[in-house]
């Protein structure tokens, strides 16, 4: 197929993202065993950044590859005037990659439709109440279901039913608030829309469902240290809590950029269990981070001193060529 | 599948455990001691349905396991459930009733036993708190 020149560019920018994407992206389903492994061994909070960014890594660093090796090298090493043949690998990788990014795209949108409608019930059925613990006001929700949630991603509002208000001590009702809030403070739905936004591996193929299960799960844990913040009396309420939640029945999950106390029941035990433990003082935790940042600080350096060489810049030509023919 | 007797059963934990053996080697392995030809009939009758493999070496026959253990559970549990969903319609939701029973009580358990869990830190911290 012959395509002009802005053509073949957009081509083979869609081409290199999807190859690159698809070869780390592999790489990153290949590692999630031994990553979800070694995130155990972190704390709850660092584990959950260590596994976002591995998650959302085959995007961004495919998208910084295109952006800052692919697009320059083309630009100032392809003739501007030629009309060339583009290979049937080249249209077809490229097709797949505007597909991946319309369904990341599509799914998005529709989360946060989704999401918006739900806030909008609730306020419209709900109304705002000062509840034990919160200083912001709490939309609390008449209705026989269970639920207690954090929606909304630009300004969450911390939505709950009446059967749970009844049912919550006040100091159990204020640990699950607490949980709802650090979620709040670690903008965990802003979170699930990059994830939702971050593309698959394939279309309509979810292959990092795995990896974003680990994710929302050491999520869920970083919120209860962060709420119960060492306080063994406040891991007690957030244990009941969550066991009196469990009791009313299950917690539907209304919409996927919405987070509950309660998303999923197979992880209650694990997370009661957690609470339980006498929390170790751990040390050092900063220092690691720290030395995370230093680390991609100097790699990020690193890479854009070598997309700077003309020599990076003609090898990549010479691989975009090979991928044209 | 047919349904497996308990020396049958038996008999398949030790290939399962061990791998390969001949019906001397199954005789040593059992817990109680059996005539040879009952292990060599048992033997024989799981070759026949279909769950063992068999190779002549030095005369005897070696057998082994056709599936392993978690795959005859599979293929077990999915011929039972099969069975009665095949089975007129009151069978069907008799048995998705039952299921929902069943896990509706195992989550009502581990409820209990997660707040017998709390209550035990709750006096443990209470405890500690006292001089």
């Amino acid at each position: 197929m012959t395509l002009p020149y802005v053509l073949r560019l957009l081509c083979l920018c869609g081409a290199s993202f999807f190859l690159l994407h698809l070869a780390l992206g592999l790489a990153t389903v290949l590692v999630t065993p031994a990553a979800a492994r070694w995130a155990g061994r972190m704390r709850a909070r660092q584990a959950a950044r260590f596994l976002l960014v591995l998650r959302l890594s085959p995007a961004a660093l495919s998208a910084l590859a295109v952006a800052g090796l692919c697009a320059p090298s083309y630009l100032l090493l392809e003739p501007a005037s030629t009309h060339e043949e583009v290979s049937m690998w080249c249209v077809v990788s490229a097709l797949l990659c505007v597909m991946l990014l319309a369904f990341s795209a599509v799914r998005c949108v529709r989360a946060a439709r989704r999401s918006l409608g739900y806030i909008r019930y609730c306020q419209m059925v709900g109304r705002q109440e000062h509840l034990a613990g919160e200083s912001a006001p709490v939309w609390v929700v008449e209705g026989s279901a269970p639920f207690l949630v954090l929606a909304g991603i630009l300004h969450p509002r911390l939505i709950v039913s009446r059967p749970v208000v009844n049912a919550l001590p006040v100091r159990q009702l204020a640990a699950a608030l607490r949980h709802e809030d650090a979620h709040r403070m670690s903008r965990d739905n802003f979170k699930r829309l990059l994830l939702l936004l971050a593309p698959d591996l394939f279309p309509a193929w979810r292959g990092f469902a795995a990896l974003e299960r680990v994710w929302a799960r050491f999520a869920e844990w970083a919120a209860d240290d962060d709420a119960v913040a060492g306080d063994s009396q406040r891991s007690v309420s957030l244990a009941s809590a969550l066991v009196s939640v469990a009791r009313l029945g299950a917690c539907p999950q209304a919409a996927p950029l919405i987070t509950s106390l309660l998303a999923d029941n197979r992880d209650l035990a694990e997370r009661v269990d957690r609470l339980l433990r006498d929390v170790p003082l751990e040390s050092g935790g900063e220092r690691k981070s720290l030395a995370f940042r230093v680390a991609g600080v100097l790699a990020s350096g690193l890479l854009l001193a070598l997309m700077a060489q003309p020599a990076t810049l003609s090898s990549v030509h010479g691989l975009l060529e090979c991928l044209t023919h | 599948m047919e349904a497996l007797g308990p020396l049958e059963i038996t008999v398949m934990e030790i290939l399962w455990l061990h791998g390969d053996g001949n019906v001397h080697d199954v005789t040593q392995y059992l817990q109680r001691p059996l005539a040879y030809t009952t292990v060599m009939t048992t033997l024989d009758r799981l070759y026949k349905k279909g769950l063992l493999e068999r190779r002549k070496a030095e005369r005897a026959f070696v057998y082994h396991p056709r599936f392993s253990r978690a795959e005859w559970e599979q293929k077990r549990t999915g011929e039972f459930v099969a069975g009665f969903l095949a089975a007129p319609q009151t069978s069907g939701q008799m048995l998705i009733s039952c299921l929902v029973d069943a896990v509706g009580r195992h989550d009502e358990a581990l409820l209990d036993e997660l707040e017998r869990k709390i209550r035990l830190r709750r006096k443990e911290l209470a405890r500690r708190r006292k001089p």
